[in-house]
C-alpha cells in the first residue's frame, strides 16, 4: 500500500499535498473557533452534489421549469430530500458566511497579512446572496417569479443603463424562457464556479497565514498542534451538526402532525408554490429573508425624483446604501490600520447587523399585522395546494381503454379529471380549473353585483349587492328560498333588483305563501323537481333516490301551480315572459344566461342591468368573455370541479 | 499555441527581443480568444436589439358593461404573445381598469404598478387602488395618495377611444420605477 501511494505521489504529488494540509501546524492548537471555513467547504460540497442531481432533472423553460421541479419534488424517489437539502443547506451557507465575516472583523483578523483572506470571505458572502437570488427564480413558482420581477425591475432605477440592464438580465423585455436560461447559467455556471474558486483560494491563503490571528498567538498559552486530528475532527463535528439542522428543517412538517396517505414530497423538503402566472400578480410576494432588511429600508425612501434628475430616491437605499456599506467593509483592512480604526470597524459591523435585524423584524411584524397580506398568503397556499392536486398523477391505475368492466369513476361527472400536465404546462390546467379560475372570474365579472356567500356571510361579498346571492344556486335550499314570500324580496334574491316589483314575488306571496300543511309538503316536491333540472352533482344521489317525488313535483309545476302560464316547462308554456325552466340551472342553461340574459329564453326585456357576456355568438372576438371562460364560470357556480378522492391510502 | 511559443523564445533571446516576443504572444492570444469572446458577447447582448411591443389597439368592453357610478372594472387583455421561440395565440397578457368618468367618457388605467411592476387591486373600502407588494395606494383617478406612496408616478393611463358604445384601448406597458412615463421599448 505504502509503495503504491509513494508511486502515485512521485508522479502527481497529491497525497503529500493532503499530508501537508493535514499536518500543518496550528499556532495555539486546535479550536472550535476555527470551524467556520471548514463547515462552509462541507456545505458547499453538499450543494454541489445535490445541485448536480437537481440539474439532471431540471428543464428551464416557462412551460416546464415548475413542472420539472414539481416532478422531482413529488414523484422522483427521494427528490424532496435532495431538493430540501439543497435549499436549506444553501440558506445555511449564507448564515455561516455571515458569521465568518463577523468573526474575522470582531477578532481583528482582517488586518495584515490577512487582507485577502478577509476580502475573499466578504466576496463569498456576496456571491452566496447572488446564488440565493438566482435560485429563487428557478423553481418558477408565484413567489419566486414575482419577487424576481420586482427585484430585477429595480434595475430600471439606474440612470442611463437602467433599461438596458433590465433587458439584459431578463433576456428580453419580460420574464420568460430566456430569463430562466440566463439564471441557470448564473446560478450553476458562473456564481457557483466563482464561489468554488474563491473558497479554494481562501483556504490556500489560510494555510499560508495560519488559522489563528496574531492576538491569539500571543495571548493563548496552549501548545501548538497539527491540523489533524484535533481541528479536522472539530470541523467534521461542526459539519455533522449542520447536517442535523438541515435534516430537521427538511422534515419539519413530519414532526408537526400525521400525514396519512400523502407522498413524502407533498409535505417534506423545500416549499413549492403555485406555478408562475405572468398575469396574476402574487400579492404576498416578499423577498428571501436575507433581503428583508433591504425591502424594509427601501420603504423608508420616497420614490419621487431627486431634484430634476428624473432619478427616484429609491436609488439611494437599493444601490447607494448597499454599495456604500459593501465598500466600507472592503476598506476595513485599511481603516483598521488607523488608531481607532478597529473600533470603527467593529462599530460598523454591529451597526449593520443591528440595523438589518431591526429592519427585518419590522418588516415581518408589519406583515403579521397586515390582514390583506395574511389573506393573500393564505390564498397563495391554497392555490399552491390546488396546483399540485391538479398535476398529481392519479394514484389509481387508470382503467384500460376498451375494458368493458371498467366502472365509471366517482368523479366522472365532474368538470374534468386531469390526466397529468398538458404540453402547454401546469398553468393551462390552472387557467381552466373551475375551482381557481371560476372563482377569479366571478370575482372579476360578477361580484360587483352578486354575492356568493353562505348564511354566515363567508365567501365573496359585494360592496353593494344589487343582484341575487348565487351561493348554492340551483340547489333545493336556494330554490326554496326563492319561493319563500319573505326571502324572494330580500337582499339574497330579488330585493335589490327591478324584479322585486315584477310578477314573480306577487305570485310567490299570493299563491305559494298561502299554502298550508300538506300543500307545503307538495311545494317541497316541486322544489325538488325543478332543482333536479340542474343535474347538480351534489344532488345526484338524492335525485335518483327521490325520482317518484320528483315526478309528482313536475306535475305540480305544469298543473296546480300554473308555472307554465309564464315559463316554459315540460313542453308547455311560451318563452318571453320569464326564464325557461326546462333544464333550469343546468350547465347549458347557465352558459346561456351568462352569455345573454336578455335573450327571449331568459329574462328578455325584463332583464335588469345584467350585462351580456357573450352578446355576439357569431363574432366571439367581440364578446367580453370567451365561451371557455363562461363554461368555467358555470362549472364553478355549480360546484363542478375535480376533487381528488378523499382517502388516498 | 501562444503559451507554447512564449517560454521558448524567452530562453533563446536577450531582454529586448523577449519584450517583442511577449507583445507578439499577446497579439496572437488576442487573435485566438477575441473572436469567441466577441461572438459570445454579441449573442448575450441580443435582447438589447429586440424591439419592445408597440401599443396595440383593442376592444375591451362596451359602455353598458361599465357601472355608471364610476366604479372601476378590471378587464383582461387577451392578445397574441411571444416568449422567445414560443408563440401563444390569444393569451391573457395583462389587464386594464376601466371606469366611467362621464356619460361618454372612460378612463383606462394600466393594472401594472409604476413602482415595481406588481398588479394593483381595486380597494372599494378606501375608494381607490392598492398595490400589495410595497403598499402603494392611489385614488380612483390613479393619482397617488399621500406623500409616502412608494410609486414614483401616478398610475399609467392608457388612450381610450369610443367607437359607438364600444370601448377601445391602446394597450401598452411602461417602464417601472422611474418618475417619467416611458413606454417599454
Amino acid at each position: 500500500m505504502k509503495a503504491l501511494i509513494g508511486w502515485i505521489n512521485d508522479r502527481i504529488g497529491l497525497p503529500s499535498a493532503v499530508d501537508r494540509q493535514l499536518g500543518r501546524t496550528l499556532q495555539g492548537g486546535a479550536s472550535w473557533r476555527y470551524v467556520l471555513p471548514g463547515t462552509l467547504l462541507f456545505a458547499f460540497l453538499v450543494e454541489v452534489i445535490t445541485g448536480l442531481v437537481l440539474w439532471a432533472f431540471y428543464c428551464p423553460s416557462s412551460q416546464s421549469a415548475w413542472e420539472s421541479v414539481y416532478w422531482f419534488q413529488e414523484v422522483v424517489q427521494a427528490g424532496w430530500l435532495v431538493r430540501g437539502i439543497h435549499f436549506f443547506a444553501g440558506h445555511a451557507m449564507v448564515v455561516l458566511a455571515g458569521l465568518y465575516v463577523a468573526q474575522l472583523v470582531l477578532t481583528g483578523m482582517y488586518r495584515a497579512p490577512r487582507e485577502f483572506v478577509f476580502w475573499a470571505a466578504v466576496s463569498m458572502l456576496l456571491i452566496l446572496l447572488g446564488l440565493l437570488i438566482t435560485g429563487d427564480l428557478l423553481r418558477w413558482d408565484q413567489e419566486g417569479y414575482w419577487a424576481t420581477r420586482v427585484r430585477v425591475g429595480f434595475l430600471t432605477l439606474l440612470p442611463k443603463i437602467g433599461a438596458d440592464a433590465f433587458k439584459l438580465v431578463l433576456g428580453g423585455s419580460d420574464i420568460g424562457h430566456l430569463t430562466l436560461t440566463r439564471f441557470v447559467v448564473l446560478h450553476v455556471g458562473i456564481l457557483s464556479v466563482v464561489f468554488a474558486s474563491l473558497l479554494c483560494w481562501h483556504n490556500r491563503m489560510l494555510a499560508r497565514v495560519g488559522l489563528a490571528g496574531h492576538a491569539e498567538q500571543v495571548s493563548n498559552g496552549n501548545p501548538s498542534s497539527s491540523y489533524w486530528p484535533g481541528q479536522a475532527l472539530r470541523n467534521l463535528l461542526a459539519a455533522l451538526a449542520l447536517s442535523a439542522v438541515v435534516g430537521l428543517l427538511c422534515t419539519q412538517n413530519y414532526w408537526r402532525g400525521p400525514h396519512p396517505g400523502q407522498r413524502p414530497g407533498e409535505y417534506l423538503g423545500a416549499a413549492l408554490g403555485a406555478p408562475a402566472d405572468p398575469v396574476d400578480s402574487f400579492a404576498a410576494a416578499r423577498p428571501e429573508w436575507a433581503f428583508r432588511p433591504l425591502y424594509q429600508l427601501t420603504a423608508l425612501f420616497k420614490s419621487s425624483s431627486i431634484g430634476n434628475t428624473g432619478l427616484s430616491w429609491q436609488v439611494v437605499p437599493i444601490f447607494g446604501i448597499t454599495s456604500g456599506l459593501v465598500l466600507l467593509v472592503f476598506l476595513m483592512p485599511f481603516v483598521g490600520k488607523l488608531s481607532v480604526g478597529h473600533v470603527f470597524n467593529v462599530a460598523l459591523l454591529v451597526a449593520i447587523v443591528a440595523g438589518a435585524a431591526g429592519l427585518g423584524a419590522a418588516s415581518l411584524w408589519n406583515d403579521r399585522r397586515d390582514a390583506k397580506f395574511q389573506a393573500a398568503a393564505t390564498l397563495g397556499e391554497e392555490t399552491a395546494l390546488r396546483a399540485r392536486e391538479l398535476v398529481r398523477p392519479p394514484l389509481e391505475t387508470p382503467a384500460l381503454v376498451g375494458t368493458q368492466s371498467a366502472a365509471p369513476a366517482a368523479t366522472a361527472s365532474l368538470a374534468s379529471v386531469p390526466q397529468g400536465i398538458p404540453v402547454d404546462g401546469a398553468l393551462a390546467l390552472m387557467h381552466n380549473d373551475p375551482k381557481i379560475a371560476g372563482r377569479a372570474l366571478f370575482q372579476q365579472h360578477c361580484a360587483s353585483c352578486h354575492n356568493h356567500s353562505d348564511a354566515q356571510g363567508r365567501g365573496i361579498v359585494s360592496e353593494k349587492p344589487s343582484a341575487p346571492n348565487l351561493y348554492g344556486f340551483g340547489s333545493r335550499p336556494w330554490l326554496a328560498g326563492l319561493l319563500d314570500p319573505q326571502k324572494i324580496v330580500g337582499p339574497d334574491y330579488y330585493g335589490n333588483t327591478a324584479l322585486r316589483k315584477g310578477e314573480m314575488p306577487g305570485f310567490v306571496k299570493d299563491t305559494l305563501g298561502k299554502l298550508e300543511g300538506d300543500e307545503k309538503k307538495q311545494l317541497e316536491m316541486a322544489v325538488a323537481a325543478l332543482s333536479a333540472e340542474t343535474g347538480l352533482s351534489s344532488q345526484k344521489e338524492l335525485d335518483a333516490k327521490e325520482s317518484a317525488r320528483i315526478g309528482d313535483g313536475k306535475k305540480l309545476i305544469v298543473g296546480d301551480y300554473g308555472c307554465t302560464d309564464c315559463h316554459r316547462y315540460g313542453g308547455k308554456g311560451q318563452l318571453g315572459n320569464g326564464p325557461d325552466l326546462s333544464g333550469w340551472g343546468s350547465r347549458e342553461w347557465l352558459v346561456g344566461i351568462i352569455g345573454n340574459p336578455a335573450h327571449a329564453r331568459f329574462y328578455g326585456k325584463k332583464n335588469d342591468r345584467m350585462p351580456a357576456y357573450a352578446e355576439f355568438p357569431a363574432e366571439p372576438d367581440k364578446n367580453v368573455l370567451s365561451a371557455a371562460a363562461i363554461g368555467i364560470l358555470a362549472d364553478w357556480l355549480r360546484g363542478d370541479w375535480y376533487e381528488p378522492a378523499e382517502s388516498r391510502q | 499555441m501562444a503559451e507554447i511559443q512564449n517560454p521558448k523564445s524567452e530562453i533563446q533571446t536577450p531582454e529586448r527581443r523577449g519584450f517583442c516576443t511577449k507583445v507578439i504572444a499577446l497579439l496572437v492570444a488576442i487573435g485566438v480568444y477575441v473572436p469567441a469572446a466577441v461572438a459570445g458577447v454579441l449573442a448575450l447582448l441580443s435582447p438589447l436589439r429586440q424591439a419592445g411591443q408597440a401599443g396595440r389597439s383593442m376592444r375591451l368592453a362596451t359602455l353598458d358593461g361599465l357601472p355608471e357610478d364610476g366604479t372601476p372594472r378590471k378587464f383582461a387583455v387577451v392578445a397574441d404573445h411571444r416568449d422567445a421561440w414560443t408563440h401563444y395565440p390569444k393569451q391573457p397578457v395583462g389587464a386594464v381598469f376601466l371606469r366611467r368618468t362621464g356619460e361618454k367618457q372612460v378612463q383606462a388605467l394600466q393594472v401594472i404598478c409604476p413602482h415595481a411592476g406588481c398588479f394593483v387591486v381595486h380597494d372599494p373600502e378606501k375608494k381607490g387602488f392598492f398595490c400589495p407588494c410595497h403598499s402603494a395606494s392611489f385614488d380612483l383617478d390613479g393619482k397617488r395618495n399621500g406623500s409616502d406612496c412608494p410609486s414614483p408616478r401616478d398610475m399609467d393611463t392608457l388612450e381610450v377611444e369610443l367607437r359607438g358604445r364600444e370601448v377601445w384601448v391602446n394597450y401598452q406597458k411602461f417602464r417601472t420605477g422611474i418618475p417619467g412615463k416611458v413606454a417599454e421599448a
